[in-house]
């Protein structure tokens, strides 16, 4: 697993590669975490390149937008493969984050 | 066709990792579909971490046993181990999937999962060991 950040404008992109379980995802989140500045405004996960998240994972995910959403800061994922799309509809969490088919949809939105 | 995949693991989450890895490899052996793999993949994983966390038992100091036995129109996982009896199907607070971020609450998620992926799940306590089943079906 690897968190890559890119920042455009205020708005930070993280893009996570590989997969993310319950023997990795307190790493997880540290990168997650640790890339988002106090500057930003949104932030967008990018998981294009995951190919794997199980529930540790996502309560990673469901944390930082707890954290971000005290900050009034956006947060969206966008590019998700159809087997980890389902795991978030199963989670309910495509009901609470936005979900975007792309990047540029989700900058589109941020921004 | 049938192919049987048997693992024991010492009880760390650092093991998790390589059953997933030999679950997969038995996968693509098997022609698995992609939504199989998932379903079996994640199922055992969370039933697996469950054992570790909760089982009771200092990490290392006891063993999980699996067991993945794949046909033509199923895949049958059983995972046993000696911790403190614990249904997961039954005692695992249910999830609120309808709560707003701010309320939703952390965790609870793993057995909806396995629930919601598998096709069939069971639990029974055997000579003081715990005996989770799930079936998951080809098509």
């Amino acid at each position: 697993m690897n968190v890559q950040v890119e920042n455009h404008d205020k708005v930070l992109v993280a893009k996570v590669e590989g997969r993310v379980d319950s023997s990795n995802s307190q790493d997880f989140e540290r990168q997650l975490q640790g890339a988002i500045g106090e500057d930003v405004k949104a932030v967008v996960i990018d998981l294009g390149q995951l190919a794997y998240i199980s529930s540790a994972g996502l309560r990673v995910v469901l944390l930082v937008a707890k954290t971000l959403g005290q900050r009034n800061v956006s947060i969206s994922l966008c590019a998700l493969s159809d087997p980890v799309q389902s795991v978030f509809e199963i989670s309910g969490f495509n009901r609470i984050i936005q979900i975007y088919d792309s990047q540029a949809d989700a900058l589109a939105a941020a921004g | 066709m049938s192919a049987t995949l048997q693992l024991r693991v010492p009880n760390r989450i650092e093991e998790l990792p390589g059953v997933s890895e030999a679950v997969e490899a038995l996968g693509q052996e098997e022609r698995w579909a992609q939504d199989v793999t998932y379903a079996i993949v994640l199922s055992l994983e969370e039933v697996a971490t469950n054992v570790v966390r909760h089982g009771g038992g200092e990490p290392g100091s006891s063993e999980i046993e699996i067991e993945v036995t794949s046909s033509d129109d199923e895949v049958r996982v059983e995972v046993r181990d000696d911790g403190r009896a614990f249904d997961p199907f039954h005692e695992a607070p249910e999830p609120d999937l309808d709560a707003a971020v701010e309320e939703r609450q952390i965790g609870g998620l793993g057995v909806h999962f396995v629930k919601v992926l598998m096709d069939e799940t069971s639990y029974s306590r055997e000579g003081g060991r715990n005996h989770v089943t799930m079936v998951k079906r080809r098509s």
